[in-house]
């Protein structure tokens, strides 16, 4: 089947959308940027085929009514074995690299066997982690891995008679060679190994094995064709693909908007590097914009620094400043300087909830600034970009909004972190189906 | 004989110097790292007084300057374009400009042969290019920051770097480090847009010969200095030589005791005055 994927290279994070020829969604991938660009589209991409290929596992199940009632539990039993098999081979990468990193002189025999030990043990606790109702911080392999290795690696070390730090270093050195490497070859038989570890948790699906199993099979044997890739985003220069396959991300932001929300005039995104004020007509053409570029103040980053500062995860944030009672005015522009008015502050006595409104409600102000230089608000106003997630920040907003220019209906959308990467996909899909183009790779071009 | 102790109270650190009369006794610098500055002001001061064994009561004037509006135990306190003033015409009598690089803020102050501030200039709004931005890129990079200054002197292709914003910064330099930058040449690039800042600085105070002195936390920073002097032959400033003090850090700490001691005697002549 013919797929159009559309790729957005974010500094933080990097997002793929896969689309059919209805321009149905398929599926989302989402990973950390690292520093690395091209392994962070490719592993983006393979999210979102996967995420796809779940979808169509679903749907081929439904069909054939094999796992009447049992189909949300059988595709979600499948879906965390999957994770655990692609888990456990990156694990033992780790494992690999890891040996190969001691480096310690007299002392790196002791280590080695300490490092044994605690993948062992980590191995042992693999299974823990993907259990149904585990809850997991991040689903990426360095935050997983790395939180574990943390928890078991001081006790490990202590047992060995090694230094822990000895371990962490060792850590730090393997992660970004495992964590660079892209697994594309193994998916297929995670998968299958995925599926004989779900027969051994749900033994009653046992019964219906063939009927389950040769979907799934049609499904793994059907082609995922790349119709056509377009990138976009922070890092879309440094993407392998030709300029026909770059669009902007002012563009795709517009067009994602008005994919998930026909209606919408004005696209506000907050990201994490910078602020985008979008109006766009009602084809999802964008008529004008305005961003704010390379200063912290005003886009998600602003408060990943006050979280920092006060000690607390970001998602913490929005539920303490949704309990303030007092408007707190923040007067300083800059990010520094409102860390150390709000530490000022807090000397001062003003509350934590308190000044933290204040916080949100000052990102809100520069966003309505540029909002107002890129021509206003325009019903229906869409909101997108990691802070559309902050409660704090949304009713600060509703409020400005409402306040300055009426009444709007304002959309939010939970996916709206694949906002750029959907209109991507979009620009994909037409380039195909209304363009007629098909797929260009850089090293064709430069031959 | 006059005792008076100058408190400079910065953004990052809080300064602390004794002085009898135009002699320079005892000093002391902390760097607040989310401590009170307060606290600190008050342990500087003691510490100070305690290194030439004299009680509280033998100080006739303690002067704060900078951030310290609020300390409690001061005398009275000093604007920080006059201390600095006063401060970098003790360290150096050639100085005619003061270009003082604190954590949050960076400044220019063109100053007469007394040290009598002419005019000045100062950044706001914007923590780029300051200390604190310096810091944290080295934190990126993995550099102790007492080694920046010698590891951009070795610099041979600087990379150009327009105005970052201190806390992208990381980003920044994720990207200069991905794309296989080398770190000395990612901090002299720094250095350059850090000292360009500096001299469009200086250029609006009006002041067109004489000697700088570089001021505040990143005077020792030998990588900074260099940059300084060559945007100034490069922006054809060739009247202007920009200079260091090994204890330019207490510049302003220094202006305070000094101006503490001049209001001091002021009052006593005046008292002696309406007595007779």
């Amino acid at each position: 089947m013919k797929c159009f994927i559309g790729i957005d290279l974010g500094s933080t994070t990097t997002k793929a959308v896969v689309m059919d020829e209805r321009r149905t969604v398929l599926g989302r991938g989402i990973t950390n940027s690292r520093s690395n660009y091209d392994t962070a589209a490719a592993i983006a991409k393979q999210e979102a085929l996967l995420a796809a290929r779940f979808v169509l596992f679903r749907k081929e199940l439904e069909k054939g009514r094999a796992l009447n009632g049992g189909l949300e539990a059988f595709i979600g039993q499948l879906e965390r074995d999957f994770r655990l098999e692609q888990y456990l081979e990156q694990l033992a990468d780790l494992a690999q690299v890891c040996e190969r990193n001691v480096k310690f002189g007299d002392a790196s025999s002791a280590v080695s066997a300490a490092l044994r030990t605690l993948f062992t043990e980590l191995q042992g606790q693999a299974a823990a982690l993907f259990a149904p109702g585990a809850r997991r911080k991040s689903d990426f392999f360095r935050d997983i891995a790395g939180a574990q290795y943390l928890a078991l690696g001081e006790r490990v070390a202590k047992d060995a008679g090694v230094r822990y730090d000895q371990l962490l270093n060792v850590f730090d050195r393997s992660i970004i060679e495992v964590e660079n490497r892209v697994y594309d070859a193994s998916i297929k038989t995670h998968l299958l190994a995925a599926l004989e570890r779900t027969y051994r948790a749900l033994p009653d699906t046992l019964r219906h094995k063939e009927r389950i199993s040769a979907p799934i099979q049609a499904v793994l044997d059907t082609e995922m064709a790349e119709a056509y890739v377009v990138g976009t985003g922070y890092g879309r220069a440094r993407l392998p693909f030709s300029k026909e396959h770059i669009r902007s991300e002012i563009l795709c932001h517009g067009l994602g908007a008005h994919v998930m929300y026909p209606n919408t005039a004005t696209v506000l995104d907050i990201g994490g590097q910078d602020t985008k004020a979008i109006q766009i007509d009602q084809q999802g053409i964008v008529e004008s914009f305005q961003m704010n570029d390379r200063c912290a103040a005003g886009c998600g980053r602003y408060l990943g620094y006050i979280a920092d500062e006060m000690n607390m995860g970001l998602h913490e944030l929005g539920p303490l400043a949704m309990k303030a009672t007092k408007n707190v005015r923040i007067n300083s522009t800059c990010t520094v300087f409102a860390g150390a008015e709000l530490r000022d502050r807090l000397a001062l006595g003003e509350k934590r909830e308190d000044i933290m409104a204040g916080l949100h409600r000052a990102i809100i102000l520069r966003a309505m600034s540029i909002l107002a230089r890129s021509g206003g608000i325009r019903n229906e106003f869409t909101f997108t970009g990691g802070v559309a997630k902050n409660e704090a920040a949304v009713k600060s907003l509703t409020g400005l909004v409402r306040d300055n220019y009426g009444e709007m209906t304002l959309n939010i959308n939970p996916d709206s972190i694949y906002t750029g990467a959907l209109g991507a996909a979009t620009f994909a899909w037409r380039a195909v189906m209304e363009e007629g183009r098909s797929i260009e790779h850089k090293e064709k071009v430069a031959a | 004989m006059t005792y008076t102790v100058g408190i400079d109270i910065g953004s990052g650190a809080v300064k602390t110097v004794l002085f009898n009369d135009n002699q320079w006794l005892a000093k002391r610098v902390e760097r607040i790292r989310r401590r009170d500055p307060m606290e600190l002001a008050r342990q500087g001061f003691d510490e100070v007084r305690q290194e030439k064994n004299l009680a509280e009561k033998d100080i006739s004037y303690i002067a704060t300057t900078g951030e310290g509006e609020n300390v409690k135990f001061a005398t009275g306190h000093f604007y920080s374009m006059t201390t600095h003033a006063r401060g970098g015409v003790f360290l150096n009598p050639e100085a005619r400009a003061v270009v003082d690089i604190g954590a949050l803020n960076g400044r220019a102050i063109y100053i007469d042969e007394r040290g009598k501030v002419l005019s000045y200039k100062m950044t706001s709004q914007c923590a780029s290019g300051s200390g604190q931005f310096l810091e944290n890129i080295a934190r990126y990079l993995g550099t102790a920051v007492e080694e920046i200054g010698p590891l951009s002197r070795t610099s041979k292709n600087p990379e150009k770097v327009s105005s970052i914003c201190a806390v992208l910064a990381e980003t920044d330099v994720i990207n200069m480090v991905s794309r296989g930058i080398a770190t000395p040449d990612i901090l002299k690039g720094i250095h350059i847009s850090m000292a360009s800042r500096l001299v469009k600085l200086l250029k609006v105070t009006g002041i067109t010969k004489g000697t700088v002195l570089l001021t505040g936390g990143l005077a020792l920073d030998v990588g900074l200095l260099a940059a300084l002097q060559e945007e100034l032959v490069n922006e054809k400033i060739s009247g202007l030589t920009a200079t260091s003090h090994p204890d330019s850090i207490y510049a302003g700490a220094i202006g305070a005791a000094l101006w503490g001691a001049y209001r001091h005697n002021k009052l006593r002549e005046l008292q002696a005055r309406i007595a007779a």
